[in-house]
């Protein structure tokens, strides 16, 4: 049981912090549903940089992790760029533009990794950014308590980074100038735009804010899973997860973290069960239900608070200052 | 020009007219309203430019550009190859592409029946997959024979697809839950389920793949010997144009299929003029079902036999490009269609010829899905510059 | 070096003059006002009051003319260089955050710093409350809050802003009498505090109640500029309204045959709000008869027509078409059952633009077997119908019956509604706002189509915001304010003043 609710941790705030990116994108006004591509673009990035480095310096991989976070975050704002662009700027469909960010990340991730390994690092050209693990550790004493001791074991340090970004992302959206004005533009963009916020500077920043934040989850949950950048087991849905999460959380922070973590228990808790002595099913087969669940209970709980659906009043609708 | 200008000056003045900086600044007010060649130009422009960046990209990773396109269409049996392997010919290549197209084009035909009334269908992957599912269960692991099993696969996934649409519409109508929120939920819902099952009963240990469905379900013929060579024969194909053609006649023809579009283009018209906006959304999402349901049939039970679990079928998403790419009228569709699962297709002979991997042309792709994306700010930025133009033209008196 | 001006006063606007396309909206207009007074614009819808504030404000530029602020002269490429001034306007439809409370929607954009101090703005608001009499709490999300006080908390966005100058459109047009008296004695409060105070307003009462002066505009033009307390609600009236009769028309006299609309106390509240839009309205109107609603727009006599019609649900109150009670019928079944229906909103509601001009034409009769074999539309019929149509209302358009709408110019895309509409030769024609924005040939051929309808025999119901129109057309007059039906007369016993007073809130003894 143990390894359930340290599993828990260990995914599901990596989700958190994508999901609040998708949060600060959607609350000014964007749908995002390219927060798959902008985790992959992320990852992509901080996979690359962690391999040069780590081959230049032969530093290990847990204390590579932080550089490749940080450069995660900025392939990912970088990439999230072109969303912005596109559904700030240029008028294109949000819906239409996220999932082609998908596809792109997708196709430009898969085609750089080999690229670069065969032309650059020439060791051919294989689809993988080797990364290794990320650093953990287990506070002793507290961690030997039955049951809940399990959240206190196997801490992986990108848990503590995810922790206090949440809680820098919670006050900037919630206690700031900054925060108050995005929110407007979400709600109402002509309120904002005749207090004098400019509504299409908010929106991009909010999208590349999504994409850093994305970048930095997704590069999490590299070294979590696969200890590798590999475009073709990188991408597993888990974007949509997030996505499923911050509206099952109605688009707030905190109930976001409940729904996030949640999914994540559920995911790790039918993993452990499939593995009991006596079940005679494999854990791949028990987790498949269970991985089905997340999205079923999104769908039931909009079914029945449909009376408050909470999504912010302008989601999704392009701004033009023009029309008054 | 005089009247006594001769027949010849003025033919010639004809043709450089549209070259002389009034007769372009004209042409391209009167282009600009022509929202027919604008539907034509934009996509081209966007794939134009695709190949452009997708050229220099070949060039720089070191092979030649020209070389790799031409050989990427030629894998997919669009152009002809200089040689052919024992029993192969650019017909059987073509015939392939079909194959692989065919549903593609099923789920953009989804996608834009969905949008004739103002609904996003992003939920085609996971109708695909239950109706792939279900229709390998029921019918492609029986043993019924190839002319009953091959209809009822077509009407199951069709109905099932239907009442997955159908259900999304009502769900969207009662209790105001946006459509595209239920894709995502369903898609997954749908594949983690399905999964289950496949792990549980259906799972070939070897290929970590769903066994294989019986060949008299199947909606493609494989191995037919035609004249030395052998090809397949994608059943489902033929089906597609039926299906293409009845969903056109229906969208264009029938006064049901304009009063959906008619919800699409003006809802609050629409309700003024006495037609039901409820029932034609759920009708457009039931229609749209039905469609994707075909695509997964001929997908799982068509282009392949077996079902990968834990994947959800890019088909679904592409189309979505593809329907952007095509401007929502069939023959643009199908065009379109062809055209990404040529690349696609032809990657494998483009690899074997150029040395430039299966990557390329899905990187393309995305970039020109991207490029397409564009077109909604390309227009608007036309109309803008041509209102100036023509602002200017008029001031000159020259229109 | 200039001498300053004489602060007397605080705005000047000199020959002001504004055009958009088609129309002249302001036209040499010049208004002086004090500082500390409360200054009315009062004319009807298109007089040009609101263009002429929307520059003082910021979101226009004027054409020819100055603006003079304090003495100096001025030019305004925004609001937020307006607001620089001290110029704050609460517009007609408020600029408020739903979610939001009153403080984070006051202190929006006037944050004074990165971080959202909530606690200081709240206190700051309840000064502010205490010192004008405005109550409000800086917590309660707007949502929440009436439409009177959302009203007030954008009294307090000016405020905040520290407006000497606060611009104030419409601003009755929402509330109940209750919350009218409340408003006025918040201007006084706010007059006294030194602030000067614009009022574009239609609403007489009002301004003799309030107003120091009052600037009368019509058609663009400035009429008069009056001393409230020398002139009556009536004399205001009669300029605001003047003799504006384009041309005559001739008209048949009035052969009036059986009831075919009823409406018996109809009443309509709209989801959310407190005030009702439409109180208790009642009339009739028969064959051969052009009923004519008449009044200043947003007191509810547009949606009396979708009422009518359908779109609009859950009104309370009868509504009886030929003797059948049809309140519950669908608005498909109403069509059927006779009812056409020219609304207001040429492009979101009567048009699909970017469909043909035969289907538009043909829109309504699409499920009828004249159009219709088996499943599939008869688009040779389509074709013959719309062409028919195209021909007797003369509608012109690029390429015939198959140019797609939105090309078309406004008045023919009017002329093939008004066609459809009459073509379908129901019971009762419902015309709103008919020739907005027409040249005045059009204007001339739809006011015969409308009485060669009722020469025939069809009920008309008629609802316009053009005095001209309803003059020229009307059988019978009802007059609308705040949304009942105030008077009810035959055209042939009232003249233009009398209907301007009515539609002005001035009541049978005023």
């Amino acid at each position: 049981m143990n390894t359930v609710l340290s599993s828990t941790l260990a995914f599901g705030l990596p989700l958190f912090i994508i999901a609040i990116g998708g949060i600060f994108s959607e609350r000014s006004g964007v749908t995002n549903l390219a927060l798959e591509g902008f985790m992959g673009a992320g990852a992509f990035t901080g996979a690359l940089f962690a391999v040069i480095i780590m081959s230049k310096t032969g530093w290990s991989s847990a204390n590579v992790m932080w550089f490749a976070i940080l450069f995660a975050a900025l392939g990912g704002a970088i990439f999230s760029a072109i969303h912005a662009v596109l559904c700030v700027y240029l008028r294109a469909d949000m819906v239409i533009s996220g999932v082609v960010m998908n596809i792109l990340s997708t196709a430009l991730t898969a085609f750089l990794v080999t690229t670069i390994n065969e032309k650059a690092f020439k060791i051919g050209a294989t689809g993988k950014f080797h990364i290794g693990v990320a650093g953990k550790f287990t506070i002793p004493g507290i961690s030997k308590i039955p049951f809940l001791g399990g959240l206190f074991t196997d801490i992986y340090y990108y848990e503590l980074l995810i922790i206090v970004l949440a809680i820098i992302m919670y006050v900037l959206l919630y206690k700031t100038r900054y925060g108050l004005r995005l929110r407007a533009c979400g709600e109402f963009p002509q309120a904002a735009d005749s207090a004098g916020v400019n509504v299409y500077h908010i929106r991009f920043s909010a999208v590349l804010i999504s994409g850093a934040l994305s970048g930095i989850g997704g590069m999490c949950l590299a070294y979590y899973l696969i200890t590798q950048f590999d475009a073709n087991l990188f991408y597993l849905g888990y974007g949509y997860l997030s996505i499923s999460a911050l509206i099952f959380g109605s688009w707030k922070i905190l109930p976001t973290l409940g729904a996030c973590l949640l999914f994540s228990f559920v995911k790790y808790f039918a993993l452990w069960f499939a593995s009991l002595p006596g079940i005679n099913l494999s854990s791949v087969v028990t987790s498949t239900v269970f991985q089905a669940l997340p999205y079923i209970i999104t769908l039931v709980a909009l079914i029945f608070f449909s009376k408050s659906n909470a999504s912010p009043g302008a989601l999704g609708e392009i701004y033009d200052k023009g029309k008054r | 020009m005089a009247k006594s200008d001769t027949k010849g000056k003025r033919f010639l003045n004809a043709i450089i007219y549209p070259f002389t900086r009034n007769g372009a600044r004209i042409n391209f007010v009167k282009l600009s309203k022509n929202r027919t060649a604008l539907a034509f130009l934009l996509p081209i422009c966007a794939i134009l430019l695709s190949f452009v960046l997708g050229s220099i990209i070949l060039a720089i990773i070191g092979a030649q550009p020209g070389k790799a396109i031409l050989s990427m269409f030629q894998g997919a049996g669009i152009l002809a190859k200089s040689r052919y392997g024992g029993g192969q010919s650019q017909f059987s290549d073509f015939m392939m592409l079909l194959n692989n197209a065919t549903p593609l084009v099923f789920a953009s035909l989804a996608v834009s029946v969905a949008l004739s009334a103002g609904m996003f269908n992003i939920g085609i992957s996971g109708v695909m997959i239950l109706s792939g599912f279900i229709s390998s269960v029921l019918i492609g692991y029986s043993s019924l024979p190839h002319y009953v099993a091959r209809p009822l696969v077509i009407i199951i996934s069709a109905i099932l697809g239907l009442l997955a649409g159908s259900l999304v519409g009502y769900l969207k109508f009662k209790f105001n839950i946006n459509e595209v929120v239920q894709a995502i939920m369903f898609n997954y819902t749908f594949m983690y389920l399905s999964n289950y099952f496949i792990y549980r009963y259906f799972i070939n240990p070897i290929t970590r793949s769903s066994n294989i469905v019986s060949d008299e379900a199947r909606l493609t013929l494989t191995d037919i010997q035609v004249g030395g060579v052998k090809i397949v024969i994608p059943l489902g194909f033929i089906l597609l144009i039926v299906v293409a053609v009845l969903v056109y006649i229906f969208l264009t023809r029938t006064k049901d299929g304009f009063e959906l579009r008619a919800v699409g283009l003006n809802a609050r018209c629409a309700e003024y003029v006495g037609i039901s906006v409820k029932k034609n959304i759920i009708l457009a999402m039931a229609l749209s079902g039905a469609l994707a349901g075909l695509a997964g049939a001929t997908y799982y039970l068509g282009a392949t036999n077996t079902i990968k679990p834990e994947v959800l079928p890019s088909t679904g998403f592409d189309a979505i490009a593809v329907c952007l790419l095509g401007g929502s009228h069939p023959i643009g569709i199908f065009l379109s269609s062809l055209l990404i699962s040529g690349m696609t297709t032809g990657g494998a002979y483009m690899q074997a010829r150029v040395g430039v991997s299966t990557q390329v042309p899905s990187l393309i792709i995305g970039i020109m899905l991207t490029f397409a994306a564009c077109t909604a700010f390309m227009r608007y930025y036309i109309q803008k510059v041509s209102l100036n133009i023509e602002d200017n033209l008029k001031k000159e008196g020259l229109l | 070096m200039e001498e300053k001006k004489n602060s007397e006063y605080i705005i000047e606007m000199k020959h002001i003059t504004k055009r958009f396309p088609g129309i002249v909206a302001n036209d040499d207009v010049s208004i002086s006002v004090k500082k500390g007074e409360i200054y009315a614009l009062l004319g009807e819808n298109g007089a040009g009051k609101s263009t002429l504030m929307s520059m003082l404000f910021g979101l226009y530029e004027p054409d020819e003319g100055e603006i003079y602020i304090r003495g100096e002269k001025v030019k305004f490429k925004s609001p937020n260089d307006a607001s620089a001034l001290g110029i704050g306007m609460v517009h007609q439809h408020f600029k408020l955050v739903e979610p939001f409370t009153v403080a984070e929607n006051v202190v929006l954009g006037m944050e004074g710093g990165m971080f959202v101090d909530l606690k200081t703005a709240s206190q700051k608001i309840t000064e502010l409350s205490k010192q004008y009499g405005l109550e409000v709490n800086p917590n309660d999300k707007i949502k929440d809050l009436p439409v009177c006080i959302r009203q007030r908390v954008e009294i307090f966005k000016m405020l905040y802003r520290d407006a000497e100058i606060l611009i104030f459109d419409e601003p009755t047009a929402v509330l109940t009498p209750q919350e009218i008296e409340m408003l006025l004695n918040i201007l006084e409060n706010l007059r006294k505090a030194g602030k000067t105070i614009l009022l574009i307003t239609h609403k007489l009462e009002e301004i003799k109640k309030v107003a120091d002066r009052c600037a009368i505009l019509r058609q663009g033009k400035l009429i008069d500029v009056v001393e409230t307390k020398d002139v009556s609600t009536s004399d205001m009236a009669s300029k605001m309204v003047g003799h504006t009769v384009l041309f005559n028309i001739d008209k048949k006299p009035i052969q009036i045959g059986k009831t075919v609309l009823s409406l018996k106390n109809v009443s309509y509240k709209k989801k959310g709000e407190s005030v009702y839009r439409v109180k208790d309205v009642s009339f009739d109107v028969h064959e051969g008869e052009v009923f004519a609603i008449a009044g200043v727009s947003g007191n509810g006599q547009m949606e009396i027509a979708d009422i009518i019609s359908g779109i609009i649900k859950g009104a309370t109150g009868n509504i009886i078409l030929d003797g059948e009670e049809i309140s519950t019928l669908t608005i498909d079944e109403r069509i059927k059952k006779g009812i056409s229906y020219v609304p207001e909103d040429r492009h979101a509601v009567a048009l699909v633009l970017d469909e043909s001009l035969e289907n538009n034409i043909a829109l309504k009769k699409m499920d009828t077997v004249q159009f219709l074999k088996g499943l599939f539309l008869k688009k040779s019929e389509i074709s013959k119908y719309s062409d028919m149509i195209i021909d007797k209302y003369d509608v012109r358009s690029g390429q015939g019956r198959s140019t797609i709408v939105r090309s078309m110019s406004g008045g023919n895309q009017q002329k093939a509604i008004i066609g459809r509409e009459i073509e379908l030769d129901a019971k009762l024609l419902i015309f709103v706002q008919p020739t907005r924005g027409l040249d005045v040939g059009a204007i001339e051929n739809i006011w015969k189509l409308i009485l060669k309808e009722r020469d025939r025999g069809k009920a008309v119901l008629l609802i316009s915001l053009e005095l001209d129109e309803i003059m020229n057309l009307a059988d019978t007059v009802g007059v609308i304010y705040n949304g009942h039906i105030d008077k009810i007369a035959k055209r042939s016993d009232l003249d233009e003043m009398t209907i301007g007073a009515y539609m002005m809130g001035v009541k049978a003894n005023g």
